[in-house]
C-alpha cells in the first residue's frame, strides 16, 4: 500500500499536455517579472484614461447643471448675468465644502492621501473613499467656473484606481508604488494628451528616476492612457498653435531674460497661494464658509474679468494665437492670479498645474511685448514668447525642466521653438531654485512626510519585501501535482516543504521541462525523488544587500525565505521587488 | 522542383526546432551494461525481491553505504509506487550512498511478486541508486527505462530471454536502438 494516490491516466496526459504548451509558451514569449509589470501598467493606463474621461463628462455636466450652458466656462461666464457670475462660483463652493463635510461621515476617519504621497512616503495604498469625495468636491469648484485646475483630480482618480488594482492583486508595497505611479502617469497623459510628458512628470516630479526599471511602465502607461483618450475622444494636442522659429540668434537674449523673469515670478506665484491659504485660515470660517468666500471673491472678479474663471486654458489659446491685446491681458494677469488665489487658498479641491501654465503665458507674451516695442528685431514674434513662457514658468514651478520641455512640445507639436524653450526651462529651474527651497510639489510633500512618523520604505532586510504564502508541495506530492501548481501559478521553481513546513528544497520546472511527453514518467515520479535540496535560501534578517547577492549567477525569480532556527518555510522574496526597493532605498539616501 | 524540396526541408527543420520536449540524449552505457542482472529469482514478496537484488547491487563499486541505500530504496517504495507497466517495478532512490548512478536488474520467476494493489505480478524489476545532487541525471535515467520497455518487443523479449548474455544484448539492441 502506497502513501501517494495516484492519478487516473487520461487526466494526468491532459495535465502535461498542458504543462508543455506553458513551459513553450514561456520560452518562447518568455515574460519576465518586469514584462508582466508592464501589463499591469497597461491596465493602469487603460483604466486611468477612463476616469479620466468620465470625470471630464462628470465636470461638464455640472457646469450645465449650475449654469443651463454647456459651453465652454469663460464663454458660459460671459454669457451670465452679473448676479449669477457671483451666485454660481458661491454655489460651487458651497457644495464643494458640504461635500467634504458630509464625506467624513463616510470615510470614517480613513485621511485622505494624496497620490504622490502614497508614491513617495506611503506604501502605494490610496484609500478609495476619502479620493472620491474629495474628487467630487473638485467635480463642484471646477463645474462652478473656479479658478482652478481640473488635471489634479484627474490624476488623482486615476492613481486611486491603480493603487485599487494592486491591492486586489496583492502587490508588494514597491510594485504597489510604482502602480500608483503609472496611475499618475496615465492621469497626466489623459488630462493633456501628452504621454511622454505624463511618463517624465511622475519620473521626473515624484519617483526622482529616469532608471527603466520605473520609467518602462510609466511609459506604457502613459501610451495606453493616451491611445485610449484618442480613440475614444477626437482629442488632439491641446494648444493649436501657429508655427514659431527663432528668427535671429540674437532673439535668444531677450529668452534668457524671459527665463529669469519666470524663474524670478513663479517662486512668487507659489508663495501667495500659500499666503492665500494662510489668510483662509486665520480667518477661523469653516470649510464651508471658506469656499464660499473663495466662490463669491471669484465670481466678483468675474464681474468685470470673466476670463478668470476656469483653469484658463481658452485664454492661453488666445494668447498663443494672438487674439488678446497686451492691455487686456495685464488685466486678466492680475485678476487671475487673485482668483487662482482666492480659490485655491479657500480649500477648493483641484490642480494649479493649468494655472501656472496661464501665468507663463501671460507673463511671456506680456514680455514679448515690451521687447518687441523697443527691439523689433529682438522679439520678432511675441507670442512664441508666451509658449517659451509658459515652460519656463512650470519648470520654475515644479522644478521640472525636462518634464517642462516635453509638456510644451507635447502639447503645442511646435518644434521649432525647441531651443530657446530647453534655454529658459533650465535658466528658470535654477533661478527658482536659487530663490525658494520648495516647488509646487515638493511643499506638500515635506509637509506631509514630516506627519508621517516612520516612513515605509524597507529598512533593509528581506522580511521588509516577504510574500507570505509561496507555492509549495509536500515532499509526496505525485507529479500530477506538481503539473498542476506549475500550471496554476506563473514560478519556473516551486518549493517543497516537509510535514512540519520545513524547507526542503524546490523543484524546477527546468528540470523536469524534457520529460513533459512522458506519461509514464509522471506516474512514477515524486516531489521528494526530484526535489534540489541544495537550492539557495535566505534568512528573513539577511539585508537587501546580502540578498541581491543571493541572486547574483542564479537565474530564478524568487528566494525562499526560511526561518534560520527551525528551517520552516516563511514566505518567498521576488527579485523584481528587491530591485525596485533598491532603487528608492538609493533614490532616498541621495535626497 | 527544388524550391519545393529545400521548403519541404526548412519546413521539416522548423518542426524540428520546435519539437516539444526537446530530446535528451540516454544514458545508453548504463542501460546497456547494468552492473548486476539476476534471472529468474525466485522470491515471494516484493521486500525479499528488493534485498536480492541491493544486496549484489550494492558490492559494486559506487555504492557508498550498501545499509542506507536499502533504506532509502525501502522508503521510497513506501512511500508511492515505483511501477511503470503492470509487471514492471523501477524502486529507485536519490540518494547519499551512492557516488554515481548503478543499475541492476532482476527477472523475477513466474508469477512475480506483488509490489501493491495496481501490480500483483511484477517480474522485471530495474533497481537504481542515483547520486543526491543530480537531478537531471536520475530523470534521465528513469525516463530511458520507461522508454526503453516502451520499444516494441523488448518487454516480451526480456521476459522470455533464456540467459543471461541473451538478456544482456536484447539491453544493448534496446539501450541502442
Amino acid at each position: 500500500m502506497n502513501v501517494v494516490p495516484t492519478l487516473p491516466r487520461p487526466l494526468l496526459e491532459r495535465l502535461l499536455r498542458l504543462l508543455r504548451w506553458r513551459v513553450w509558451i514561456q520560452e518562447k514569449l518568455q515574460p519576465t517579472e518586469w514584462q508582466i509589470t508592464l501589463l499591469w501598467a497597461a491596465l493602469a493606463g487603460f483604466l486611468g484614461a477612463m476616469v479620466s474621461l468620465l470625470f471630464t463628462v462628470l465636470t461638464e455636466g455640472i457646469h450645465k447643471f449650475l449654469t443651463g450652458y454647456d459651453s465652454g466656462v469663460v464663454e458660459t461666464m460671459r454669457m451670465l448675468p452679473w448676479w449669477a457670475r457671483i451666485l454660481v462660483p458661491a454655489a460651487g463652493g458651497l457644495l464643494a465644502g458640504l461635500t467634504l463635510l458630509l464625506g467624513k461621515r463616510i470615510t470614517r476617519g480613513e485621511s485622505s492621501t494624496d497620490y504622490m504621497e502614497a508614491i513617495v512616503i506611503g506604501s502605494g495604498q490610496l484609500p478609495v473613499r476619502p479620493s472620491l469625495v474629495k474628487s467630487t468636491a473638485a467635480l463642484f469648484s471646477i463645474g462652478s467656473g473656479g479658478s482652478i485646475g481640473r488635471e489634479g483630480p484627474m490624476v488623482q482618480l486615476a492613481a486611486v484606481i491603480a493603487s485599487m488594482v494592486g491591492r486586489w492583486r496583492k502587490f508588494s508595497p514597491p510594485q504597489l508604488r510604482l502602480l500608483v505611479a503609472c496611475g499618475a502617469s496615465a492621469g497626466i497623459a489623459s488630462a493633456y494628451n501628452a504621454p511622454i510628458a505624463g511618463s517624465f512628470f511622475v519620473a521626473e516630479i515624484i519617483l526622482g528616476t529616469i532608471a527603466m526599471e520605473s520609467l518602462g511602465p510609466l511609459v506604457v502607461s502613459a501610451v495606453v492612457a493616451a491611445l485610449t483618450v484618442r480613440v475614444l475622444t477626437d482629442a488632439q494636442q491641446l494648444y493649436r498653435v501657429p508655427a514659431f522659429q527663432l528668427n535671429s540668434p540674437w532673439e535668444m537674449l531677450p529668452y534668457v531674460v524671459l527665463g529669469l523673469i519666470a524663474g524670478t515670478m513663479a517662486p512668487w506665484f507659489l508663495r501667495s497661494l500659500r499666503k492665500a491659504e494662510r489668510w483662509f485660515v486665520a480667518t477661523s470660517l469653516p470649510l464651508v464658509a471658506r469656499l464660499v468666500l473663495g466662490g463669491i471673491i471669484v465670481g466678483n472678479i468675474a464681474i468685470f474679468v470673466p476670463e478668470v474663471c476656469g483653469n484658463g486654458y481658452s485664454v492661453v489659446v488666445g494668447i498663443l494665437n494672438g487674439r488678446v491685446a497686451w492691455e487686456l491681458l495685464l488685466l486678466i494677469l492680475a485678476a487671475k492670479w487673485l482668483a487662482t488665489a482666492s480659490s485655491f487658498g479657500s480649500g477648493a479641491p483641484g490642480g494649479v498645474f493649468t494655472p501656472t501654465l496661464f501665468m507663463g503665458a501671460s507673463v511671456g507674451y506680456l514680455f514679448g511685448t515690451a521687447v518687441h516695442t523697443v527691439w523689433p528685431g529682438g522679439a520678432v514674434d511675441p507670442q512664441a514668447f508666451a509658449l517659451v513662457g509658459m515652460g519656463a514658468f512650470l519648470s520654475a514651478a515644479t522644478y521640472a525642466p525636462v518634464m517642462a520641455v516635453i509638456l510644451l512640445f507635447e502639447m503645442t507639436l511646435s518644434y521649432d521653438i525647441i531651443l530657446p524653450l530647453m534655454l529658459c526651462a533650465v535658466i528658470g529651474y535654477y533661478t527658482a531654485k536659487g530663490l525658494e527651497g520648495q516647488s509646487l510639489y515638493s511643499q506638500a510633500l515635506k509637509r506631509k512626510a514630516a506627519e508621517v512618523p516612520a516612513p515605509v520604505l524597507p529598512t533593509g532586510c528581506a522580511r521588509d519585501l516577504m510574500k507570505s504564502n509561496p507555492p509549495v508541495v509536500a515532499a509526496t506530492a505525485p507529479f500530477a501535482e506538481i503539473a498542476r501548481m506549475f500550471l496554476g501559478v506563473r514560478v519556473n521553481n516551486i518549493y517543497v516543504i516537509g510535514p512540519d513546513r520545513r524547507f526542503l528544497g524546490a523543484v524546477s520546472l527546468h528540470d523536469i521541462k524534457p520529460y513533459l511527453g512522458d506519461p509514464d514518467l509522471a506516474g512514477l515520479v515524486i516531489a521528494s525523488d526530484i526535489v534540489r535540496d541544495d537550492f539557495p535560501h535566505i534568512g528573513p534578517e539577511e539585508s537587501l544587500q546580502d540578498t541581491l547577492g543571493a541572486f547574483l549567477g542564479r537565474n530564478i525569480e524568487r528566494l525562499p525565505i526560511v526561518d534560520p532556527d527551525d528551517g520552516k518555510l516563511l514566505g518567498s522574496l521576488a527579485k523584481n521587488d528587491l530591485l525596485l526597493a533598491l532603487i528608492e532605498t538609493t533614490k532616498s539616501t541621495k535626497t | 522542383m527544388d524550391c519545393v524540396n529545400s521548403w519541404c526541408a526548412g519546413l521539416f527543420q522548423a518542426r524540428r526546432a520546435l519539437r516539444y520536449p526537446p530530446a535528451v540524449e540516454p544514458p545508453t552505457e548504463l542501460i546497456a551494461k547494468p552492473a548486476v542482472i539476476l534471472l529468474d529469482l525466485n522470491v515471494t514478496s516484493r521486500e525479499a525481491a528488493l534485498r536480492a537484488l541491493h544486496a549484489p547491487l550494492s558490492r559494486t563499486p559506487g555504492v557508498l553505504d550498501a545499509e542506507r541505500f536499502l533504506r532509502d530504496l525501502q522508503e521510497r517504495v513506501w512511500l508511492s509506487s515505483v511501477c511503470i507497466a503492470p509487471e514492471v517495478a523501477l524502486p529507485h532512490a536519490r540518494t547519499l550512498s551512492v557516488e554515481r548512478i548503478v543499475l541492476g536488474v532482476a527477472r523475477l520467476a513466474v508469477p512475480g511478486v506483488a509490489f501493491d494493489g495496481e501490480h500483483p505480478h511484477v517480474r522485471l524489476m530495474f533497481m537504481i541508486g542515483t547520486p543526491k545532487q543530480s537531478v537531471e541525471d536520475y530523470l534521465r535515467v528513469v525516463a530511458s527505462i520507461s522508454r526503453l520497455l516502451k520499444t516494441d518487443g523488448v518487454h516480451a523479449a526480456l521476459l522470455a530471454a533464456p540467459d543471461e548474455a541473451a538478456f544482456r544484448a536484447i539491453l544493448s539492441r534496446g539501450a541502442t536502438a
